[in-house]
């Protein structure tokens, strides 16, 4: 397992205070423009996230590294396919 | 094992992870059963209209004062679910206070009203109008089934458009995660002191209203464990192809649909309940605002609920916005320009009275079997996903 908190995304995308679907799609997005193997780190306060997230990674391939929770908002880390 | 970590493993298993949707769809059919056996079917916007009245009647636009909130059953189905959804919310530690950006209050705003328009000319949302409708064997229901589906497709299209052209950020979390727990256990015990106050009320429905207060709280509860999003089971086969919650749902309106059936057959609750004057052109027409504007809310009726219980600002502006207009605009429809009456928007049709139950059993699987294939097909092929 890799130490999450660790980490050095190469780009952090803010979703706090969006709903469903929003930090899903925000999050697809932004994936879209890192090359492949870059860490993408997602700020999303929206509970539905815990699924919606590794399930879109699932779908797409992209690598889900695991989640933090930090007071006030969780941050998830991706990496890209 | 000991039985103290078994415990811990139920608590776990029962109060904070999520239900899959078949499991939650399951569960909710089972509910809204009981629900209509024990006194009326679930619905959403009802209660919606009931508070909404007391506001307009609050500010001196209306005369005569609504019925009571505690003792007005549309009411009571809300109030419900929204104790059950915060129930679960502050036990799996999920609840708190979101601020969302700008742009987001603006879409809250505008799909509220148009959400109101919907459910005004569908006579119901997606639960009223589309899922009870269909279960209490009304044709409505398959006519707002295919406005949402066509709603949804144009709600999408914008979404993919906002995303393109619009970044918004700056939303917060005020978060109350460490008493979270003891909030969902105050709510609990006023849940059963109500319930236990309506069966001892001594008046005549008393009783009717603390199952349907205890029967809701549990369709709140399962549908916030789960998530169980209508929006979601329209939305993603367009989105991202995923099927899942679609499915869920699939199974969840056939289960409902044979119990209601036979609680319509048996003559326990009367044929033409929750069969609504609106087929097809009102839920047609209802269906496909309604759908639109559910997407760019991010909750259909009662997911727009359980998702206020959990403190999600954005959904409390979508339901004030959409009880207000959906107020005004049955006050006009019902009172003023009488379409109803006058039949603009279509008629009652129970399916039964043209196809017979077992016609209208089959006819109904059918259809729902029909979506069932379609979302799992296009799961597999994407042929008819338009997201990115």
């Amino acid at each position: 397992m890799v130490d999450l908190s660790s980490i050095k995304a190469d780009e952090v995308l803010d979703c706090k205070g969006l709903s469903c679907p929003m930090p899903m799609l925000k999050t697809k997005k932004a994936l879209q423009k890192l090359q492949s193997g870059q860490i993408l780190e997602v700020w999303s306060t929206d509970p539905g996230s815990k699924n919606d997230i590794p399930g879109m990674c699932k779908k797409e391939g992209h690598e889900f590294l695991g989640f933090i929770d930090e007071a006030g908002y969780t941050r998830y880390f991706i990496k890209k396919k | 094992m000991s039985l103290g970590e078994t415990l811990k493993e139920w608590y776990r298993v029962i109060f904070k992870e999520n239900y899959s949707p078949v499991v939650g769809g399951i569960l909710l059919a089972l509910l809204v059963i009981l629900l209509e056996m024990w006194y009326r079917p679930w619905g959403i916007v009802g209660g919606l209209r009931n508070w909404g009245e007391w506001v307009l009647y609050g500010v001196g636009l209306l005369e005569e004062a609504p019925p009571h909130p505690l003792w007005f059953s549309s009411s009571v189905l809300d109030i419900g679910l929204l104790f059950g959804a915060f129930i679960s919310a502050c036990l799996a530690q999920e609840f708190g206070i979101r601020i969302p950006p700008k742009l987001e209050v603006i879409k809250a705003i505008v799909a509220g009203i148009l959400m109101g328009v919907g459910s005004a000319l569908a006579r119901g949302c997606n639960i009223g109008g589309f899922y009870m409708a269909i279960v209490n064997l009304s044709a409505s229901g398959i006519a707002m089934m295919l406005g949402l589906m066509v709603g949804v497709f144009i709600g999408v299209k914008y979404l993919l458009w906002e995303i393109e052209h619009f970044t918004s950020q700056g939303g917060k979390e005020i978060s109350v995660k460490k008493i979270s727990p003891i909030l969902g256990i105050i709510a609990l015990l006023a849940l059963l002191w109500g319930a236990y106050d309506y069966f001892n009320s001594g008046k005549d429905e008393g009783a009717l209203l603390g199952g349907a207060l205890l029967l809701t709280a549990g369709i709140g509860f399962v549908m916030h464990r789960t998530r169980f999003c209508l929006v979601n089971a329209f939305r993603e086969p367009f989105l991202s192809g995923e099927a899942t919650m679609a499915k869920g749902a699939a199974l969840s309106l056939f289960l409902a649909m044979f119990g209601v059936m036979l609680i319509k057959m048996a003559g326990i609750r009367d044929a033409m309940t929750y069969v609504e004057p609106s087929f097809f052109l009102g839920s047609l027409i209802g269906g496909i605002i309604f759908g639109a504007a559910m997407v760019v809310a991010g909750g259909c009726g009662s997911g727009s609920l359980w998702r206020v219980a959990e403190g999600q600002v954005k959904l409390w502006i979508v339901v004030i916005f959409f009880a207000l207009t959906n107020t005004i605009l049955r006050y006009y429809m019902d009172n003023v320009w009488e379409v109803w009456d006058k039949g603009w928007l279509g008629t009652q049709v129970y399916l039964p009275e043209v196809f017979g139950y077992a016609g209208t059993f089959l006819i109904l699987s059918f259809v729902i079997f029909l979506w069932y294939v379609f979302v799992d097909w296009n799961e597999k092929t994407e042929k008819f996903v338009i997201g990115f």
